[in-house]
């Protein structure tokens, strides 16, 4: 009685967990093309990754389709539902990536011919690189179902978080000592925002590889902290009322 | 039986020709292995299922699902023509087993049987052994040489997913085994008079989780040869296995208090258990049915 059953199912939830892991190299493989089209004012290389997420989405439309008839038809239990509840709560963090990485596209269209200083070009390069490992590491938590390294994604972000607050500072300067348009500048500083929520959203990625594992999510501990003090709060001006009396 | 064998294979062999159907029955789509068309089974007076019109794909699995007394079970044993042997069971309207009339005159219902096995509720092996229950139809089918059939045997256990518990004990009696054993061994026993269809009428409904996941992937293999069809109480079942899904219900005759059957919806599974077209199919598998 130790030989597997249900091979067909578990068969279905690989194709599922392929189906989430190609999204996660999609964006991986789109970010870096996405800073090079913007840094060298290429409006086809945008062009071509903006038709590109069109691909993206078909991918994960195929996926809802696919999570949505296992919920239907197979009854997952256990693990089986957890890796279901997570690709369908991954697939639009991935999705909304894409579009993140899409709108650095459109930005080359929006600041064709701007010339960027040499240090507000390196910071931008330096968010991409972190961009994109940030979302190769996700996607290689996801797929190890390597809890440790999901949970350090938020560590991991900081640096992300920092070169978003430099890239802001720098284009601030930059503004003054220039004077810059201040459309530019505002997108120059939206530009860093993609990159910013890019890592976010590989954060959540990491952070949903432990539901996977352990069924936690960070969420829980802060609705336990919420109860925490509700009960507190129920409970102290209980005593008071009392001494009233 | 050698001569209906032959109109059976005459049959199929000139169909388009001499046995050309009723001019308004339509074209026959080659891919399907059975088309009805309003077909009702009758006992005796009673309509026991109406107006039942199916087209039953090659290499699928298509379930029937629906209450109790809904007429699926009925309409499984039309197939095969099971109902034969109930005196005053009558089908009315038409049945085509790959183009052929399943109750025209001339068609045995032996042979019929033959390419159309059946899978019950409840496991019923022969009280014999292992071997001699699966070789027991190519035996009647006149096959006497032991190679051969040892080779059938072997065949027909590893195809129903056996082999590998019995091999050891093939002389052993049938009833023996497990539950589970039992049935997969009844699979064995259809398969080996090498037939076309396997018709199966709740064949997990009497077996526990375990041996029940394991006929549901041995159906899953099975399809790669045989068509299936199959009736269960558990739609949930219908849902992890079939291709296509059927969805019957029974009317109540407010005047007589009959039920009779009725087929409300036949589409793939994928569409039946995520978005059925009509309202009593969703409130049956929603689990909102009166």
């Amino acid at each position: 009685m130790t030989e597997p059953l249900r091979t067909n199912f578990h068969g279905d939830l690989d194709a599922v967990r392929a189906e989430v892991v190609h999204m996660c190299a999609m964006v991986t493989e789109m970010i870096p093309r996405a800073t090079d089209a913007f840094l060298n004012n290429d409006l086809t290389a945008a062009q071509k990754l903006i038709d590109e997420d069109d691909l993206l989405d078909a991918v994960s439309v195929n996926l809802d389709t696919m999570c949505t008839q296992l919920l239907a038809l197979q009854q997952p239990m256990a693990t089986d539902l957890r890796e279901i509840v997570a690709a369908i709560r991954l697939n639009p963090e991935i999705e909304r990536s894409g579009d993140l990485v899409v709108n650095i596209a459109k930005a080359t269209r929006r600041m064709f011919g701007t010339e960027y200083q040499p240090h507000i070009r390196g910071l931008i390069t330096k968010m991409s690189v972190e961009a994109q490992r940030m979302f190769r590491l996700a996607g290689e938590a996801y797929e190890g179902r390597d809890v440790a390294l999901g949970a350090a994604l938020d560590d991991i972000d900081d640096r992300l978080d920092e070169y978003a607050n430099d890239l802001v500072a720098a284009v601030l300067s930059d503004h003054k000592a220039h004077e810059r348009d201040p459309q530019t500048s505002i997108q120059m500083a939206l530009l860093g925002r993609f990159y910013e929520r890019v890592g976010d959203h590989a954060v959540n990625v990491g952070e949903w590889v432990r539901f996977i594992v352990e069924g936690w999510t960070p969420e829980q501990a802060g609705a336990q902290r919420a109860m925490a003090r509700m009960n507190q709060q129920s409970t102290t001006p209980a005593a008071p009322a009392d001494e009233q009396e | 039986m050698a001569d209906l064998t032959t109109a059976i294979a005459v049959k199929e062999s000139t169909l388009t020709t001499e046995h050309a159907l009723s001019p308004d029955s339509g074209p026959v789509s080659d891919d399907m292995v059975f088309q009805t068309r309003d077909l009702s089974v009758y006992y005796g007076d009673f309509r026991a299922v109406r107006d039942v019109e199916l087209a039953i794909p090659e290499r699928q699995i298509t379930a029937l699902i629906g209450p109790s007394g809904c007429g699926k079970s009925t309409v499984l044993r039309s197939f095969n023509r099971m109902n034969d042997l109930i005196p005053t069971a009558r089908v009315d309207g038409t049945l085509l087993y790959r183009g052929v009339d399943l109750y025209a005159d001339r068609v045995d219902p032996v042979e019929v049987r033959r390419r159309i096995g059946m899978v019950f509720q409840k496991p019923n092996p022969f009280p014999k052994s292992i071997f001699d229950n699966v070789a027991y139809g190519p035996r009647i089918a006149g096959i006497r040489k032991k190679g051969e059939l040892n080779d059938i045997v072997e065949a027909s256990l590893h195809k129903a997913a056996l082999w590998d518990e019995v091999k050891d004990r093939l002389s052993a009696s049938a009833t023996g085994m497990s539950g589970g054993q039992q049935q997969r061994l009844c699979i064995a026993r259809a398969i080996a008079s090498s037939p076309d269809v396997l018709l199966m009428d709740e064949p997990c409904s009497a077996l526990d989780p375990i041996a029940t996941a394991r006929i549901e992937d041995l159906m899953a293999e099975l399809k790669n040869d045989y068509t299936i069809m199959i009736v269960t109480h558990n739609m949930q079942q219908a849902a992890r296995v079939s291709d296509r899904t059927a969805f019957f219900t029974a009317e109540v005759d407010i005047h007589t208090d009959q039920r009779t059957g009725l087929l409300v919806e036949y589409d793939l599974t994928t569409t039946i258990f995520s978005n059925p077209a009509d309202e009593r199919t969703e409130n049956y598998i929603t689990g909102r049915f009166g």
